[in-house]
């Protein structure tokens, strides 16, 4: 839905309410012409007035201007370029009326779509495990040949009449050998089978704990409380000095803060930098973790162990989005990222730091000992209420274009499966590692964005171990450039040059762009 | 003459029930336990017929083959690949190099004597 049916739809509501301009204007503490500009699109409204209005006339702030309609209608879109749907000719006409008459049925579609995504990404990556894993092709080798002696030896003893006792004794004891034998392979399958198990990860709670972050407009008021309480009991300074937490980790909570050598860190599993035993109390840090990773590590257990009344546990008991105990494990990390973002990061501070920086990451990223990307992803959660900052998405993506992080924007089609455009300055950033890339970049919708995007490096244990190059991106509406540095010298007005890009090719409706790689399967 | 045949297999209980059901039909057998022990003995005393696994250490049996099938003296043995690895790229490579029967594990002890029957001819 566009956005000049805010005031239309402002409008309709209270009517049907049966309301006077002059009432709701009187409640939401603005005059009844001012509210007459705004049902008339004279005026663009947002932020804390939006919400008063749709509080006052019992909406939520999706319903009035449309995001929850255009996200349903985003990922119908990408249902849509669902190449076994080529021949349905499917419309985005025809989308936009199922998704206004028929909500709970696009619903449905897209939670089918998301599933059958996912079980076949589980199938192909089953299946690609089954033909290449060496383990399995061992043991499938070894199981042949034992049986094959104890096939022969058992061949022997049934057809050979004429066996000397102790040639019979010789087979019978090969038979015996070779079972046992087999025995310790079948287990160890079984065992392959069960850890396969454990540790294969559903595709399918990514984009649950996207809903959910979604919906929640990724502002977490009782994180912010339990991170203002870890901050007052540890007395912590402004710019979040390692040593508070530190000292509050240990006198507060009797916990011990090991280093825990580089050679061993790898072992930790995938790039996790800090483990804690909580049996022991000890909280083990890889000594290569920059003092970034540290702190955050310090803070995510200084606010997972303040949490007494279980705030992160009623987050996620109260999502019904999050269905399965994978989703659920997700988002738990998730939220105790979110905590420990907050007390390293204090919601007021940081955006006034943010606004008087006019939002440069790097510059923010320095002033709170942060990574670039957690200072990109707190500007993300800057939403309170009254009190937000500019909207921001984010993306991040690794070399492969792999997503492995993303908060949708309303109006930005972030593309659930697969790549987005290969002009969007996310993958720009990997030809200049390091560079903050900017860019101003129209849709073929004709909606802007300013895009900001850096790579940044993930730590490795070793030198030879290969570099862990990911590129993080910041997204917001083109409008908000002039408040930031990267605007500054860009026409970010929708006359200036802008970068034409889509959000990726399959949904792309620029059927002359030089650099598609594929069909576009909807009609422009 | 008994016809000597070159059993070149890992598995040391193949090699025994294996021997003890060749010579039982009336073949000569010596065993080779890896790759390039099985070259040694191609070269040193060529048999009449090669029975080669294909996941044999050192030299696997692909290579051992290759070299078979390029030695002048060595070309034309008769040779059976016996195989745990039964996909049809491993046959497929088996046949390109040259080979006279493919049999993958398990195999049946009636099924290995009439295969040597079949590549050594009427005795």
């Amino acid at each position: 839905m566009a956005r000049s049916l805010i005031g239309p739809r402002i409008r309709s509501r209270r009517r049907a309410l049966g309301l006077t301009q002059a009432s709701v204007a009187g409640r939401a503490g603005i005059s009844a012409s001012y509210l007459n500009l705004i049902e008339g699109n004279k005026r663009n409204i947002g932020g804390a007035l939006l919400q008063r209005i749709a509080g006052e006339l019992g909406l939520a702030v999706d319903e009035i201007d449309g995001a929850a309609e255009r996200r349903l209608l985003g990922d119908l879109g990408e249902l849509t370029g669902e190449p076994l749907f080529a021949d349905l000719h499917l419309s985005r006409a025809s989308a936009d009326d199922l998704a206004s008459r028929h909500a709970p049925w696009a619903r449905a579609l897209i939670t089918l779509h998301r599933s059958w995504v996912d079980r076949n990404r589980a199938v192909n990556a089953l299946s690609d495990r089954l033909v290449h894993d060496p383990f399995l092709a061992d043991a499938v080798h070894d199981m042949l040949t034992k049986v094959s002696a104890i096939r022969s030896s058992s061949e022997i003893l049934e057809s050979v009449d004429d066996l000397e006792p102790a040639q019979r004794a010789r087979f019978a004891a090969i038979v015996g050998a070779e079972s046992r034998r087999l025995s310790d392979v079948a287990q160890a399958l079984a065992a392959f089978f069960d850890s396969a198990h454990s540790s294969t990860r559903s595709i399918t709670p990514v984009g649950e704990i996207d809903d959910f972050i979604f919906e929640r407009g990724n502002y977490f008021p009782a994180l912010e409380q339990l991170a203002q309480e870890v901050r007052a009991a540890a007395a912590m300074p402004d710019d979040g000095r390692e040593s508070a937490l530190l000292a509050y980790l240990e006198r507060g909570h009797g916990v011990r803060v090991e280093a825990h050598p580089a050679a061993e860190a790898a072992s930790l599993g995938g790039s996790a930098t800090a483990d804690y035993d909580p049996a022991s109390r000890t909280l083990r840090v890889a000594d290569t973790a920059p003092p970034a990773a540290r702190r955050f590590a310090f803070a995510r257990l200084a606010a997972g162990l303040a949490d007494r009344h279980g705030a992160i546990a009623a987050e996620i008991a109260g999502a019904t989005m999050l269905t399965s105990p994978a989703a659920r494990r997700r988002a738990e990390h998730v939220l105790s990222s979110y905590a420990a973002a907050a007390v390293l990061m204090p919601y007021e501070a940081f955006r006034a730091s943010a606004h008087a920086a006019r939002y440069d990451v790097e510059a923010l990223a320095l002033r709170y000992g942060a990574s670039i990307e957690q200072a990109c992803h707190r500007l993300t959660t800057l939403r309170r209420p009254g009190a937000e900052g500019i909207p921001f998405g984010l993306m991040r993506v690794d070399a492969a274009g792999f997503v492995t992080k993303r908060f949708a924007l309303p109006h930005l089609l972030l593309p659930r499966h697969g790549n987005a455009c290969p002009l969007w300055a996310l993958y720009g950033a990997f030809q200049a590692p390091g560079t903050v890339v900017r860019q101003l970049a129209e849709f073929p919708s004709g909606d802007r964005f300013l895009f900001v995007a850096r790579t940044v490096e993930k730590i490795r244990p070793a030198f030879a171990m290969p570099r862990r190059l990911l590129s993080v991106m910041l997204a917001c509406d083109a409008l908000y450039a002039d408040q930031t540095v990267y605007g500054d010298g860009m026409d970010s007005s929708s006359a200036g040059p802008a970068v034409p890009v889509g959000p990726n090719c399959r949904l792309c409706a620029r059927r002359e762009c030089v650099y598609r790689e594929e069909d576009p399967i909807i009609d422009a | 003459m008994a016809v000597r045949i070159l059993l070149a297999e890992d598995d040391r209980h193949i090699v025994e029930t294996l021997t003890f059901v060749l010579e039982r039909d009336g073949f000569g057998v010596s065993a080779a336990f890896d790759g390039e022990d099985a070259v040694r003995q191609l070269r040193s005393s060529p048999p009449d017929l090669l029975i080669l696994d294909v996941m044999l250490p050192r030299l696997n049996g692909f290579e051992v083959l290759k070299l078979v099938r390029s030695d002048p003296l060595l070309k034309s043995m008769p040779v059976i690949v016996l195989t745990a690895k039964g996909q049809a790229q491993d046959r497929r490579m088996a046949e390109e190099i040259g080979v006279d029967e493919f049999m993958t594990k398990p195999f049946s002890n009636r099924d290995i004597v009439a295969a040597v029957r079949r590549v050594t001819g009427p005795r």
